[in-house]
């Protein structure tokens, strides 16, 4: 623990007079960073330090949280603290991940320090590379600053401060993020500022700060949605990339209202009787998506009682609707069916009636469809394959 | 990515739980509103596994509340989610200024997208592309699970 005097977060002295600092400064910077090298455990705390997510950005953000007097773990979240407050965005855990990455706000744009001064080298720095990794694309930043790697974390700085350094190079401040305004240890959760290094050469008033910080929000997200919509790896710029999102958008809204008409052909009274569903037992699998319509062959699938068949469309009501393998989207949308199937066989099938349903029973039914089927998708897994040979030995009947 | 399995099986029991309550009520349908049944359920089903999270799935509950047959939605939640919808409308109203002009392309993508997703003009630009993101990923589930019950109800025809 950094005595208090020693804090890797110094407050710029020669801020802009505008800023309130709302934490008193209770560091002088350069004393206190004198004592960093010397603490053994820094480094150690330092490694600690993973990401720092910028919470909802509000109005403070371009005020200075000085670090609680030298709590160099101020700068320091879990990144399980980060993703607990974005829940919306972290359904999934691939988007919690990309969320947690990528929601730092603070640009790390390093400020070379002086070469042998290790100590004021106040730098505030995301430790994840990954964070880096987001970092760097959306803000290549004018000056020649660049991203903090991890391996530079080795010495014991590795929070960055923004501080008498920066504005030594007249790149104007940085943002402090202050974990808690006391001297809490590392991993509290990040609070509510938000931390901005402002490059050189670009104002540094807190409205262009707030813009900047909004801008890179967005253009984060707009990563992750890069991940989401298929065919966008390529595609830069936001223009393009809304266009994408909203075809994307549409076309999977016109989906469900296409499948939702299908479904009133099929059903002419709004019971889907699962019963009889259970017993066709076929469900949707990739195949559709690659193999044109086939005819049903039920005799060639009738002893796959309770595993996934390739899906077979027999005969189609709606002849011009059927095609459910409409956009090669598909494919890409859904590779492998097999995982979620089985639960939902599973789930179906103990499903008697709908009459007797209650949440209860639901609740049970779904975590016994779980707990059932985990170690059954392997072996469907494979039983899949061989029925989807078959249904590519099966002529195209339109 | 593919939405990730709990999320469709909570989707699927919304949704069959909202359709028994529409069988019980109506007995007799044309396929058109038997369709609009089963979307508008599904989008009931879809909003209500996210449980209020997000933003879109509030404002979705709320409008089907406000416009359709009131059974569908349980209240306590929609009653909510409307309130809080229509003070954000209230607030939205007096800081708005009136010009409409989409100049831009970005600006009219923008646009055009906050029409897409339910509750979308409410949101400032960066929540709106978050909301997207979950929006996606919740039409995604709603899809794959439509398209295997179709294909499960139609191998018997």
């Amino acid at each position: 623990m950094l005595a208090a005097a020693s804090s890797c977060y110094s407050t710029p002295l020669n801020s802009p007079p505008k800023l309130n600092l709302p934490v008193p400064k209770s560091m002088g910077m350069n004393s206190g960073v004198a004592d960093f090298s010397a603490d053994p455990g820094f480094a150690e705390r330092a490694a600690k330090f993973s990401i720092f997510g910028s919470r909802s950005f509000n109005c403070r953000t371009t005020q200075f949280g000085p670090k609680d007097n030298g709590e160099i773990a101020a700068c320091r979240f879990d990144p399980s603290a980060a993703n607990v407050k974005l829940p919306r965005v972290s359904s999934s855990p691939a988007i919690k991940t990309l969320a947690a990455n990528s929601q730092e706000e603070s640009t790390v744009s390093k400020q070379h320090p002086e070469p042998g001064f290790k100590g004021p080298n106040s730098r505030k720095r995301k430790a994840a590379p990954k964070a880096k990794t987001n970092e760097t694309s959306p803000s290549p930043s004018p000056n020649s600053s660049k991203v903090i790697k991890p391996n530079e974390a080795s010495n014991e700085k590795r929070c960055k401060l923004s501080e008498s350094n920066e504005n030594e190079n007249g790149s104007g401040k940085a943002v402090e993020e202050d974990a808690n305004g006391s001297n809490t240890r590392a991993p509290e959760p990040p609070k509510d500022y938000i931390h901005v290094r402002a490059r050189r050469g670009q104002a540094t008033d807190s409205h262009s700060l707030a813009e900047r910080v909004r801008r890179e929000k967005i253009s984060e997200r707009m990563k992750l949605l890069q991940n989401l919509v298929p065919g966008c790896n390529k595609v830069t710029g936001k223009a393009l990339m809304l266009n994408e999102i909203i075809n994307y958008v549409q076309s999977l809204q016109r989906q469900v209202e296409f499948l939702s008409m299908k479904l009133a052909t099929v059903n002419t009274s709004l019971d889907f009787n699962v019963e009889s569903l259970m017993s066709k037992d076929v469900f949707q699998s990739n195949n559709t998506l690659q193999h044109p319509i086939f005819p049903v062959n039920s005799s060639a699938f009738l002893g796959h009682q309770s595993q996934q068949n390739p899906p077979l469309h027999g005969n189609i009501t709606n002849g011009t609707m059927t095609q459910c393998s409409v956009d090669p989207l598909d494919s890409a949308i859904c590779p492998k069916l097999n995982t979620h199937l089985p639960q939902i066989n599973q789930f179906i099938k103990t499903v008697p009636q709908y009459p007797t349903f209650c949440e209860g029973d639901l609740e049970t039914l779904v975590q016994m469809g779980f707990g059932q089927n985990q170690s059954q998708e392997m072996a469907l897994h494979s039983q899949n394959f061989q029925g989807s040979n078959q249904v590519s030995d099966m002529k195209v009947e339109l | 990515m593919r939405p990730c399995n709990s999320l469709k099986l909570e989707f699927l029991k919304n949704w069959i739980m909202g359709l028994q309550r529409w069988s019980f009520s109506k007995k007799e349908m044309g396929i058109l509103e038997r369709k609009k049944a089963i979307k508008l359920s599904a989008d009931i089903a879809m909003a209500s596994a996210r449980n209020g999270t997000t933003r879109w799935s509030r404002a979705l509950i709320a409008n089907a509340y406000s416009k359709h047959d009131k059974h569908l939605v349980s209240k306590g939640a929609s009653t909510e989610y409307s309130r809080r919808i229509r003070s954000k409308k209230i607030l939205k109203r007096s800081c708005r200024r009136i010009r409409r002009r989409s100049k831009g392309l970005v600006r009219e993508r923008t646009r055009i997208l906050k029409n897409l997703i339910p509750g979308g003009e409410l949101m400032n630009e960066g929540s709106l592309i978050e909301e997207s993101l979950d929006y996606i990923v919740s039409l995604r589930a709603q899809v794959d699970v439509m398209r295997s019950l179709v294909s499960a109800s139609e191998v018997d025809r």
